[in-house]
C-alpha cells in the first residue's frame, strides 16, 4: 500500500473512531446537560426577583421547589391583557413570568434576547408590581469578549440595575441605560435613575445592550402601563 | 540505582522544575492569566489539563509506530481536541457552574502549545510509559505554576482562599484594602514574570542567549 493510501486510510479509521466516541460522549451526557442548563434558568429567574442569594448555593431541587411555587409563565397581549393557556402560544403575545405571592403579581419578568457585539445576550429583566422599578437583571447565556464586554456576566454589573426607573418622572418611557462609564461621571444628575454603570473596553457591548433592552422593553410597554395604573389582573383561568 | 536517578524520574521532573512549560519555556500563558484569578478555576483547569496532557501523550505514543508521517500533526491533534471535547462535555454535565466559569477557556486547551509540543516532540518517539511520565511532569509543572499564581492573586486580590475569607476583619478595619490590579490580568503576567526570574535563579537554568 502506498503512502498516501495509508494515510487515507488511517485518517478515515481515525475520523470513524473519534465520532463514535464523541456522538457517544455527547448523547449519554445530554439529558444532565440540559437539566443543568434548564436549572440555571430557572434559577436566573429567581435572582432577577431576588429570591435567591448570588453567594449562596442551591440544589436543584430547592431551586425547582421555590419556582414552581413562586414562578409561572404567561402571556402579554398587544394591549397588555396578560392570558394564560393557549393562549400564551398565540403570535402577537409575548412571554411573561409573573413572580406571583398569595395570589398578587409582586413582580414581572421580561425575558432579554437581543444581539451583543458577537452574537446572542440572554437574560431576564424583572420590574416591580408598580410597572417602572427594575428588580434585578440576570445574564444568562452570552458570547462576548471575555475580560471586556464578557464582564456583563459579572455580579456587580447586574446588581447595577437594581433599583433603576424605566420611565421619568413624567411617567414617559425611557429604558434603562448602560453609561459610558461610571454613571455619576457620565450622566447627568436627573437622568441618573435610568442610567447603570458602563463597562471600561465594552462600550459596543453596552450600547447593544441599550438598544436592546429599549426595543424590547418598548414591546412590554402595554403591559408595563397596565402595572403603572394598577390595571394588571391575573387571568381568570389560571 | 537511586530513584532520582531513573530516567522515568527525570522525565518528570525535568518539566515539572528546571525545564518548567510557563516559567521556562514561556508556553501555555494565556490560560496562565485567565483563570487564576480564584484558585479554584485554577484547580479546576489544572485537572483538565493533566487528564488531557498525560491521556493524549500515551495514546499518540501507542499509536506513534503506525501513525503516518505525513498527517501526524493532525492526528495528534485530533486526539487532543477529542480529548477536550470529552473534558469539556463532562464538566457542562457534572460541575456546570464550573464549566461557566471557565468559559471559553477548557475549550482552548486544544491549543495550549504545551500539549501539542509534547506530543509532537516526545510522545511521538517514547515509549508509553515515558510519555505518560512526560505528561504528569509537565502537568505538574503547568499546575503548580497556575495555582501558586491563583494563590497570590485571590489572596491578595480578593483576600480569600478557595472561596474562604482568610483575611480577618479587623485588617480591614484599620484600613486594609484588597489589591484591585490582582483581580486584572497584567496582574497574572507580573506575577509569573517575577516566578520565572526566581525559579531561574533557584534552579540555575541560564539563558542561552
Amino acid at each position: 500500500m502506498s503512502d498516501m493510501a495509508k494515510s487515507i486510510v488511517f485518517a478515515v479509521l481515525m475520523c470513524a473512531v473519534l465520532g463514535v466516541l464523541l456522538t457517544g460522549a455527547a448523547t449519554a451526557l445530554q439529558p444532565l446537560q440540559q437539566k443543568n442548563v434548564e436549572n440555571d434558568r430557572r434559577k436566573n429567574i429567581l435572582l432577577a426577583v431576588d429570591m435567591v442569594s448570588r453567594d449562596q448555593r442551591y440544589t436543584h431541587e430547592e431551586i425547582s421547589a421555590l419556582y414552581e411555587e413562586k414562578i409561572e409563565r404567561f402571556g402579554a397581549t398587544q394591549t397588555g391583557e396578560i392570558v394564560s393557556g393557549d393562549r400564551i402560544d398565540a403570535d402577537p403575545v409575548l412571554p411573561i413570568y409573573l413572580y406571583i405571592e398569595n395570589d398578587e403579581i409582586n413582580a414581572y419578568i421580561v425575558p432579554i434576547d437581543t444581539p451583543g457585539v458577537w452574537g446572542e445576550i440572554s437574560g431576564y429583566l424583572a420590574i416591580d408590581a408598580d410597572g417602572s422599578t427594575v428588580r434585578g437583571f440576570t445574564i444568562t447565556r452570552h458570547s462576548e469578549t471575555p475580560g471586556l464586554g464578557g464582564e456583563i456576566e459579572r455580579q456587580w454589573f447586574q446588581e447595577n440595575f437594581e433599583g433603576k426607573r424605566i420611565v421619568d418622572r413624567q411617567g414617559t418611557f425611557v429604558s434603562v441605560r448602560v453609561a459610558r462609564g461610571d454613571v455619576e461621571r457620565q450622566v447627568d444628575e436627573e437622568d441618573r435613575p435610568h442610567y447603570v454603570d458602563g463597562i471600561s473596553g465594552a462600550t459596543l457591548t453596552g450600547q447593544k445592550l441599550t438598544e436592546g433592552l429599549e426595543q424590547i422593553l418598548y414591546r412590554y410597554e402595554p403591559v408595563s402601563i397596565r402595572f403603572r395604573d394598577n390595571r394588571a389582573e391575573l387571568p381568570d383561568d389560571r | 540505582m537511586k530513584l532520582t536517578r531513573t530516567k522515568t524520574f527525570k522525565t518528570f521532573a525535568g518539566p515539572a522544575w528546571t525545564n518548567n512549560p510557563i516559567n521556562v519555556q514561556m508556553l501555555g500563558i494565556c490560560s496562565a492569566l485567565a483563570v487564576t484569578i480564584q484558585l479554584n478555576t485554577a484547580l479546576v483547569m489544572t485537572l483538565a489539563m493533566t487528564f488531557v496532557i498525560t491521556m493524549a501523550s500515551l495514546i499518540v505514543s501507542v499509536m506513534r509506530k503506525i501513525i503516518p508521517g505525513n498527517i501526524r500533526i493532525i492526528v495528534e491533534l485530533a486526539v487532543i481536541a477529542s480529548l477536550v471535547v470529552l473534558t469539556d462535555e463532562f464538566l457542562r454535565a457534572y460541575y456546570y457552574e464550573m464549566s461557566r466559569m471557565l468559559s471559553i477557556f477548557v475549550g482552548l486547551i486544544i491549543t495550549n502549545c504545551i500539549i501539542l509540543g509534547r506530543t509532537e516532540g516526545f510522545a511521538m518517539s517514547n515509549t508509553p510509559h515515558l510519555a505518560v511520565m512526560d505528561g504528569l511532569g509537565n502537568a505538574a509543572g503547568y499546575g503548580s505554576v497556575l495555582l501558586s499564581v491563583a494563590f497570590i492573586r485571590e489572596l491578595f486580590g480578593s483576600g480569600k482562599i478557595f472561596g474562604y475569607d482568610v483575611i480577618p476583619q479587623s485588617f480591614y478595619d484599620a484600613g486594609y484594602e484588597n489589591m484591585g490590579i490582582m483581580l486584572l490580568a497584567p496582574a497574572a503576567f507580573i506575577i509569573i514574570g517575577l516566578m520565572a526570574w526566581l525559579q531561574k535563579y533557584l534552579a540555575g537554568v541560564e539563558d542561552e542567549g
